[in-house]
């Protein structure tokens, strides 16, 4: 029998929850963390890890993607004829915006910069880009164009027609503010016609056909968008079948020819610059070699 | 025991170890006198025993120095000449020693003349003994030797040697000028390209050390190729000049009075007063287009007492200038020295491809490409092009060296050129006597021409109405007084007239598209280099 009676102050049901030790530290010595050790001098990567590592590839694989997706679409935005969204282009009537006044470089090429716009074409005395040449005509009716040729130090000479083909120097080039564009055609050792315009926001245009375009654009802004895209259809042909293409194919491109004509006077409708004359008559004189180059862009 | 004694005690200690230690080295000195006298003995006794019984001791040696004693009909046959057609045919040749390498019975020796150099082989025979392979192994490198040889075809090709189908089976080997056996550089370390040495550790040799050895650093092919080249430059520029009908002019170097303003000219006593140093040749040539002359130029040294340390600028330069005068437009001048510098470049690219091929080979660089006619753009295009990069700058300030550079690379990949012509620069950033626009007063009628983005000739119209030009001083607050004998000149009927100078080593550095200044300048004076 106790001496003293004491009533308990609390239940003894009370949990207490005691530390069972002083510091807690994780184990070292748990194979799991042993083993991780081991692994990792080994050179094998934790799964954890590697998960992590191939999520990071991920999203930079989709940043990439990302990337170049914007890029593409900067070049289709800064390139000047490549912005206009044919939807919103009310069909216009024909040639009358073709030949009424100048029309507005600014517009066209963006602000100005305070100096002469100078487009630079690449081309191999080869392979002169006949039908550069015809557009070159037709900006010159339309703008005060200062044109210069320089031949490349990568061709050792050039046939003296070739020098002059862009009709004599102007009486005034030595002043080149008193122009809005400059065209200059540099005869150089490149594979294929090349065209430079503004080198910090434009890459260069390669092929003769793209040049065309991009010449056209400034001769017709906001062109018949089913016509530009007729017209787009004829270049194609001219260049990949006609000048390019074998017998057979070309016989074909004749064929399709004679088939448009006969239905009307001109290649690409009405609203064609110029009358097409000129076209058929470089289309259907293909004597290679040097196969002439048809006329582009409604012809 | 006190301190002192301690320190005492250890001194002494200190000394008899350093005496044992001095004891020691004695010794193994003395011992090393005794082997090396032994060894001298016997290499005497070889010698000596050598020298009785050499059957080709008058095959090799070093003769008399050449003071004129004799007059030889020998024949010396050039390095370059050295082609199989020469064939087992015996002959002389005088050439440097530019590598030797003994093995065996044998001796290799790479004769150098220039930048050509032909294998040469010594080998123990019925024609050469073996003291005369000891002999040609031990002529030190760079000497310069006259040997007598067969030329032999090879089966294979000598890679290392520019005559690479032959090689010369040496019979008779003489020293006509011995080099120091320790050379200040090493000319393989002198030609090897920059980011090589890197690389594999080896040496490559440093500016300074090469300006200060130029006579040997000159000898490398590299060098041989600039000044070449450099040469070529001069013939050129005189040749196409001549053609064109410009006369050749001599302008006085020492001057009495600064011809532009005179901040950077050097000044030199000239008797009981001072004189200047020349800056430009340019009163002088305006002087001879107001005698008429009508088109003049001149190739001289200039100098600059311009304290900058760049890779660009020299105090004394070889100035290549025109000057002329023209009928209605000043063009008719730019037209007249870009026409010159085209037919310059092209000179270049189809006479000294060579010189080229092995300049690029130490310094790799793009071929220089130019447009003909020549690209002029004018200022305020530059300046949009520039704007169109994101570079500000006002309409009328002057192009920054970086900004220089930047439209340089601007242009060269629009136009692909690295020659062009930047006109209608601002009036306020040029010299007084440079003639206004008619049009826009606020630029000028004046020119810069620029290689690979670097400025290379400035010019303009000048102004030759006497009247104009004192009013135009006078805007700058140029003295009157000073400028005197310069407007003077015009009083008397000027014709108009413009013109220009470039610097012959900065267009060769460009050209062959090197960093540095230095390297085409074959004695260079910069603000801390007056020797050679």
């Amino acid at each position: 029998m106790p001496m003293y009676q004491v009533k308990p102050i609390s239940g003894g049901d009370i949990k207490i929850d005691l530390p069972t030790c002083m510091y807690k530290l994780p184990n070292v010595h748990t194979p799991r963390s042993g083993f991780g050790e081991h692994a990792h001098q080994n050179g094998e990567l934790d799964p954890a890890m590697q998960a992590l590592e191939a999520r990071q590839d991920e999203i930079l694989r989709r940043l990439y993607e990302l990337k170049a997706a914007v890029e593409g679409l900067a070049k289709t935005v800064t390139t000047p004829d490549a912005d206009l969204d044919a939807t919103t282009i009310p069909p216009q009537g024909g040639a009358s915006t073709m030949l009424t006044g100048t029309a507005d470089l600014d517009s066209i090429l963006g602000k100005d910069p305070g100096a002469l716009r100078d487009i630079v074409i690449n081309a191999h005395p080869s392979r002169p880009p006949l039908s550069l040449l015809v557009l070159h005509g037709l900006l010159c009716q339309r703008y005060r164009v200062l044109s210069t040729v320089h031949v490349h130090s990568s061709i050792p000479a050039v046939p003296p027609e070739l020098l002059t083909c862009l009709g004599p120097r102007h009486a005034h080039s030595y002043a080149r503010q008193h122009f809005q564009l400059g065209f200059t055609l540099i005869w150089k050792d490149v594979p294929k016609t090349q065209m430079k315009f503004s080198v910090q926001t434009m890459c260069p245009v390669e092929g003769e056909g793209n040049v065309a375009r991009f010449l056209f654009g400034l001769l017709s802004p906001g062109a018949d968008a089913a016509a530009a895209t007729l017209s787009d259809a004829w270049v194609d042909t001219a260049l990949f079948q006609l000048s390019e293409g074998g017998a057979k194919e070309r016989a074909a491109v004749l064929r399709a020819l004679n088939a448009a004509l006969g239905q009307s006077a001109w290649l690409a409708g009405r609203s064609s610059p110029w009358p097409t004359s000129s076209a058929p008559a470089a289309c259907t004189s293909p004597a290679p070699p040097p196969p002439p180059r048809p006329m582009s862009r409604g012809g | 025991m006190t301190n002192e004694e301690i320190k005492g005690a250890e001194a002494e200690e200190d000394q008899q170890a350093q005496s044992k230690k001095a004891l020691k080295k004695q010794q193994k000195e003395a011992e090393k006198a005794a082997k090396k006298a032994e060894k001298q003995a016997k290499l005497a006794a070889e010698q000596h025993g050598a020298d009785e019984e050499d059957f080709a001791k008058d095959r090799y040696g070093v003769p008399l120095m050449v003071q004129s004693r004799e007059k030889l009909d020998r024949v010396l046959v050039r390095v370059q000449d050295l082609t199989p057609k020469k064939a087992d045919q015996l002959i002389w040749v005088r050439a440097r020693v530019h590598t030797s390498r003994a093995k065996g019975k044998q001796c290799f020796l790479v004769l150098r003349q220039q930048q050509f150099n032909v294998q040469g082989l010594v080998a123990v025979g019925d024609r050469a003994s073996k003291q005369m392979v000891k002999f040609a192994a031990n002529i030190p490198k760079e000497s310069i030797v006259d040997v007598e040889g067969v030329v032999r075809k090879v089966e294979q090709k000598i890679e290392s040697c520019s005559q690479q189908d032959v090689e010369l089976h040496i019979e008779r080997i003489f020293v006509i000028s011995q080099a120091e056996p320790r050379l200040p550089l090493q000319l393989e370390d002198a030609v090897r390209p920059e980011g090589e040495g890197d690389e594999e550790g080896r040496a490559t040799v440093n500016q300074d050390t090469r300006l200060d050895n130029r006579v040997i650093d000159l000898r490398t092919t590299t060098s041989q190729a600039i000044f070449r080249l450099q040469s070529g430059v001069c013939q050129l520029f005189r040749e196409t000049l001549t053609n064109k009908g410009f006369v050749e002019i001599q302008t006085p170097k020492i001057i009495s009075a600064a011809s532009e303003g005179g901040a950077n000219v050097f000044t030199v006593s000239y008797f009981k007063t001072s004189a200047y140093l020349a800056q430009s040749p340019q009163l002088y040539k305006q002087m001879c287009i107001c005698a008429d002359f009508d088109k003049v130029f001149c190739v001289g040294p200039v100098f600059r007492a311009e304290d900058s340390n760049t890779h660009r600028h020299l105090t004394e330069f070889v100035g290549l200038d025109i000057e002329m005068a023209f009928n209605y437009h000043y063009h008719e001048v730019i037209e007249s020295i870009t026409e010159t510098m085209v037919q310059i470049f092209k000179g270049l690219r189809d006479r000294f491809q060579t010189e080229i091929q092995t300049v690029n080979k130490q310094y790799p660089s793009e071929p220089f490409k130019f447009l003909e006619p020549t690209l002029r753009l004018e200022f305020t295009e530059g300046v949009a092009m520039l704007r169109e990069a994101g570079v500000e700058m006002g309409d009328e300030d002057d192009l920054s060296t970086p900004n220089e550079k930047l439209l340089g690379r601007l242009v060269k990949e629009k136009y692909d050129t690295d020659f062009y012509v930047l006109d209608k620069y601002p009036l306020a950033v040029r010299p007084f006597y440079t003639m206004p626009d008619p049009i826009n007063p606020r630029y000028s009628n004046s020119y810069d021409m620029f290689m690979r983005g670097e400025e290379i000739l400035s010019g303009a119209q000048r102004i030759h109405d006497a009247q104009l030009l004192t009013e135009r001083a006078a805007h700058h607050s140029i003295d009157l007084e000073k400028i005197k004998a310069y407007i003077d000149s015009f009083r008397y009927g000027a014709p108009p007239h413009g013109g220009g100078g470039i610097g012959l080593e900065r267009v060769t550095m460009l050209y062959l598209g090197l960093h540095n200044v230095r390297q085409t300048s074959m004695f260079p004076r910069d603000p801390k280099r007056l020797t050679p």
